[in-house]
C-alpha cells in the first residue's frame, strides 16, 4: 500500500474524520467534467437538453441517444459516467413499471425521483460498491386528467362522477436533479455537468419561479444555454439533444418525446444566432457567473 | 379430484374438515350521487345453518375516504381488507398524500386477481377524494374490475337487479341517495333468506363519512345517522 | 419439516371413493361464552372434552391463559386450541417485552386471526378472546378460517346456539361483575344441559380494570356424582365352584416365556 493520503477516500462507508465521504465528492468530479445537460419547468412541459461532445468523426451523427425516456410520461438525462447513466435509467424503469404492476396507472415524477434517490444513496453506504458517477435530471409530466385503473372496465356514472371539488389542480410538470450523494430537490430548472455554472447563470435570468415560460420558448432558451454553456470548451465540437414532455393538450399529449427536427434546428439556429448578437455582453456575463460559484463555495 | 362432494364433506386433507366456513349470505350495494357514493349492506353472517353474527358490519374502512362492502367468506374478505388497507396506509406515507379510489381499487383487483382459486371474495369499494369525486367499483369473484355508477353484490342482490334498474337515477341528492339504498336493501332482506338484521349505511362526501344504522324493529326507518 | 403433510391425500380421497368411512377428527363438543359488562369482561366454558361418542376428559380446562389480562377460551380440537393460544401467549409476551407496554386484545385478535388464516382453517381453532388493556374492554370471537367478530356478548362451540339463546333473552346493556358472571354462567349451564357435545362443570375467567385476573375454575358443579341408590358389587364367593387349581409362575414357564419387567413405568411407554 502507498502510503499517499489519508486513507479516507479509499472506502465507500468510510467518513472522513471532518465528516466527508471522498468517493462520493470524487464521483462529483466525474460529473463536473461531463457533457452539460439542462432541464427547465415550463409552465405546459417541461424540455430535457444535454451538451454531445463528439470525442470521434466515426460516431454516426444522431445516434448514441443521452436521453432516456422511462415511462411514457417521464424523460431522464445525466451528465457523468454514461454506463452508470444507463444503469440509472435501467433502474428507473423498473421502478416505473414495479409502479405500474402495483398501482395500475402512471408513477408520478415526485415518486420516481424519490425512489431513485433512495437507490442512489444505498450506492454511499457499502464498501463493496463505488457511488454513482452521475448527476441525473428527471422530468415528466403528471397528467392533468382523471386517470382509470390499468383494465378496469366500464367508465362510471354518465353524468361523471359526484362531489368533485372544480378548480383543484391536479398533475402538471415535475423536474428533479439527483446528485451521486443521492442528495435530490426538485426545480424550476436544473444542470449539471461541465457547463452548470454558465448554464445555471442563464437558467436564473429566465425567472421560472413566475410561471411565465411557454414550452416552445423553453426549447429554445433550453438550445440556447447548452450553446452558452459550450462557450468555454469551443475547441470541441458537440452534438444537441433535446426531448420534451407537453400537457395533454400540448404537442407531445403527455408523452416524453424528441423535440421535432425542424423545432431542433430552429432552436439551434437561433442559439447561434444569439451567440453572436450577444459576444459584446458575453464576457460580463461569464464574470457573474463564476462570482455565483465562488459564493456557492 | 375424486368423489369431492358425493359423500359429503371431505376435506383436503382427506378427513373431515370443518365446513363451517363463515359466509356471508348477504346483500350489500354502493352507489354514486350527486355529492359522492353511499355504501350500504345489511349485517348477517351465517355459518351452514346458522346466523353467527346478526349485526355484522360489512362496511370496512380502509382509508379516511375508501371503504368496501365485504361479500363471500369473511375470513378471506377481512384478510384482503386488512392487507389493502396496510398499502394504503404506507402510500399516504411515502408519497405524502391521501391515495386515490383508483388505487385502492388496484390493490384489492391484484390481490383477488392473483389469488383467485384460494379466494371467495366479492368486493365492492366506493371512496371520495376531492380531484376525481365518488366513484364505485366492483370486483366479482374472478378478480376483474368494473367501475360503475352503481354496483350490487351478495346472495341477495339477485332480488333487487330489477329494483335498482328501475329505480335508479343519476346525480341524485344524498336524501333521495339514502332512500334509494335502504329500500333496495330492505326489499333484498325481504327476499333472500340469508339476508337480514339490521342495514348500515356510510356517506362519503366531501365532509368526510357519515355513518347511518337503520332498525328492523322500527321497518328500517331509523335512527338514521349515527355520527 | 414443519407444516402440514398432504401425502396422503390421494389414497384417503380413493379410500372415501370405496365407501370406507371417514375416520373422525378429535375435537371438543363445546360451549364457549364472553360477556363484557360496566367493568371488564367475563368469559366462561364447560369443562367435557369428547373424541367421538366418547366423554375424553369430564374436567378438561378450556380457558386458556394468553397475557395477565388476556384470556381464550377454546372450541374446535383441543390440540390446536392448546398449541395455538400457546403459541400466541408466546409471541404476545415477547411483542409486550419489546414495546415495553402492556399487550392489547387487539394486538393478539390479530395475531390468531393471521396464523389461522395462513392455514386456511386446517387448524380447527374457535376461540373467544377477551381482555381488559390501556385502551379499554375487548371480546372477540376468532374462527378457524381466520374471521374475526366483535361484540358485547359472544358465544361458540356446538352449544352456541344453546348459549345464545339465554344471552338473547336475558342480556341487558350496563350489566355488573355479578350479572355478567351470573349470565355466562347460565349460558354455558345451557350448553351442558342441551347439547351434547357439552358438559360437566362451568369454569369462569373475570378480567377487571385495575383488578387481578380471577380464574374461577369449576365456578359451578351442576353434574357432581352423587352416592349411588344400590351397590352391584358380589360379595365374594358368590359364585359357586367345583374345584380348585393354581398354577405357579415357575409352571408357567414351561408353557410360555416369561420376562421380568422392571418396576420403572417410565422405561417403558405402553399404549392402552
Amino acid at each position: 500500500m502507498t502510503s499517499i493520503g489519508t486513507g479516507y477516500d479509499l472506502s465507500n462507508s468510510v467518513f472522513s474524520p471532518d465528516g466527508r465521504n471522498f468517493q462520493v465528492e470524487y464521483a462529483v468530479k466525474a460529473v463536473e467534467n461531463g457533457g452539460t445537460a439542462v432541464g427547465i419547468r415550463c409552465k405546459d412541459g417541461v424540455v430535457l437538453a444535454v451538451e454531445k461532445i463528439i470525442s470521434s468523426k466515426l460516431l454516426k451523427p444522431g445516434a448514441n441517444k443521452r436521453i432516456a425516456t422511462v415511462d411514457r410520461h417521464v424523460g431522464i438525462v445525466s451528465a457523468g459516467l454514461v454506463p452508470d447513466g444507463r444503469h440509472f435509467v435501467s433502474r428507473a424503469r423498473d421502478e416505473a413499471s414495479s409502479w405500474r404492476n402495483v398501482y395500475k396507472g402512471p408513477i408520478p415524477v415526485s415518486a420516481l425521483s424519490n425512489r431513485l434517490g433512495s437507490y442512489v444513496q444505498a450506492y454511499t453506504l457499502y464498501s463493496s460498491v463505488r457511488p454513482f458517477g452521475v448527476t441525473a435530471i428527471i422530468g415528466g409530466w403528471d397528467s392533468e386528467a382523471e386517470l382509470a385503473v390499468d383494465g378496469q372496465v366500464g367508465s362510471g356514472p354518465k353524468a361523471g362522477s359526484g362531489g368533485k371539488v372544480e378548480g383543484a389542480k391536479a398533475g402538471g410538470p415535475g423536474l428533479y436533479m439527483i446528485e451521486p450523494s443521492g442528495l435530490y430537490w426538485g426545480y424550476y430548472g436544473a444542470a449539471t455537468g461541465k457547463g452548470r455554472q454558465a448554464a445555471k447563470a442563464e437558467l436564473e435570468k429566465l425567472d421560472l419561479s413566475a410561471g411565465n415560460l411557454s414550452l416552445i420558448d423553453g426549447v429554445k432558451e433550453a438550445a440556447r444555454i447548452v450553446y452558452v454553456a459550450h462557450e468555454d470548451s469551443k475547441d470541441k465540437d458537440f452534438e444537441l439533444e433535446m426531448t420534451w414532455i407537453s400537457s395533454l393538450d400540448g404537442p407531445t399529449q403527455g408523452r416524453h418525446e424528441e423535440v421535432p427536427k425542424e423545432l431542433l434546428e430552429e432552436a439551434e439556429r437561433a442559439a447561434k444566432a444569439a451567440l453572436e448578437g450577444d459576444d459584446d455582453e458575453d464576457d460580463a456575463a461569464k464574470g457573474d457567473a463564476i462570482d455565483n460559484e465562488r459564493m456557492q463555495e | 379430484m375424486v368423489g369431492h362432494g358425493m359423500t359429503g364433506m371431505l376435506g383436503e386433507d382427506g378427513i373431515h374438515v370443518d365446513m363451517n366456513h363463515l359466509k356471508k349470505g348477504e346483500v350489500n350495494m354502493a352507489i354514486n350521487f350527486k355529492d359522492g357514493v353511499i355504501l350500504g349492506a345489511d349485517s348477517r353472517t351465517t355459518t351452514g345453518a346458522y346466523i353467527a353474527n346478526r349485526v355484522t358490519d360489512k362496511l370496512t374502512q380502509v382509508h379516511d375516504t375508501i371503504w368496501c362492502c365485504r361479500s363471500g367468506s369473511a375470513a378471506d374478505t377481512q384478510a384482503v381488507a386488512d392487507i389493502v388497507s396496510y398499502h394504503l396506509n404506507m402510500y399516504s406515507i411515502t408519497n405524502n398524500e391521501a391515495p386515490s379510489t383508483q388505487v385502492a381499487a388496484a390493490l384489492f383487483q391484484e390481490l383477488c386477481y392473483e389469488n383467485k382459486d384460494m379466494l371467495s371474495a366479492g368486493i365492492i369499494i366506493a371512496g371520495y377524494d376531492p380531484r376525481h369525486g365518488g366513484q364505485v367499483y366492483s370486483i366479482p369473484l374472478g378478480g376483474s374490475l368494473h367501475k360503475q355508477s352503481y354496483s350490487i353484490g351478495g346472495s341477495g342482490s339477485t332480488y333487487i337487479y330489477g329494483y335498482c334498474d328501475a329505480n335508479w337515477k343519476e346525480n341524485m341528492t344524498e336524501e333521495e341517495g339514502v332512500q334509494f339504498v335502504r329500500s333496495a336493501l330492505q326489499e333484498a332482506i325481504k327476499w333472500d333468506g340469508s339476508s337480514g338484521g339490521v342495514i348500515r349505511m356510510v356517506v362519503l362526501t366531501a365532509k368526510g363519512a357519515q355513518r347511518h344504522l337503520y332498525l328492523p324493529d322500527t321497518g328500517y326507518t331509523g335512527p338514521g345517522v349515527t355520527n | 419439516m414443519t407444516g402440514f403433510d398432504f401425502s396422503n391425500y390421494n389414497r384417503n380421497a380413493a379410500l372415501h371413493a370405496k365407501g370406507v368411512p371417514l375416520p373422525k377428527a378429535t375435537s371438543t363438543g363445546t360451549t364457549i361464552v364472553g360477556c363484557i359488562y360496566d367493568n371488564g369482561v367475563v368469559i366462561a366454558a364447560d369443562t367435557r372434552a369428547t373424541s367421538g361418542p366418547i366423554v375424553a376428559d369430564k374436567n378438561c380446562e378450556k380457558l386458556h391463559y394468553i397475557a395477565p389480562k388476556i384470556w381464550c377460551a377454546g372450541a374446535g380440537t383441543a390440540a390446536d386450541t392448546e398449541f395455538t393460544t400457546a403459541l400466541i401467549s408466546s409471541n404476545v409476551e415477547l411483542h409486550s417485552l419489546s414495546t415495553g407496554r402492556p399487550p392489547r386484545v387487539i394486538t393478539c385478535m390479530t395475531m390468531l386471526k393471521q396464523h389461522l388464516f395462513r392455514y386456511q382453517g386446517h387448524i380447527g381453532a374457535y376461540l373467544v378472546v377477551a381482555g381488559v388493556d390501556p385502551t379499554g374492554i375487548g371480546l372477540f370471537t376468532v374462527h378457524a378460517h381466520g374471521s374475526t367478530d366483535k361484540l358485547p356478548y359472544v358465544t361458540m362451540g356446538s352449544g352456541s346456539l344453546a348459549a345464545m339463546s339465554v344471552f338473547e333473552s336475558m342480556w341487558k346493556p350496563q350489566l355488573d361483575r355479578d350479572g355478567a358472571v351470573a349470565l355466562c354462567a347460565e349460558a354455558i349451564k345451557a350448553g351442558i344441559f342441551n347439547d351434547l357435545g357439552s358438559g360437566s362443570n362451568v369454569d369462569v375467567c373475570v378480567i377487571e380494570k385495575d383488578q387481578p385476573t380471577q380464574l374461577l375454575r369449576n365456578y359451578i358443579k351442576p353434574n357432581e356424582r352423587g352416592q349411588k341408590e344400590r351397590n352391584y358389587r358380589f360379595p365374594r364367593g358368590t359364585t359357586a365352584y367345583l374345584n380348585q387349581k393354581v398354577i405357579s409362575k415357575e409352571d408357567m414357564r414351561k408353557y410360555v416365556t416369561v420376562e421380568e419387567a422392571s418396576g420403572d413405568p417410565n422405561l417403558m411407554e405402553v399404549d392402552i
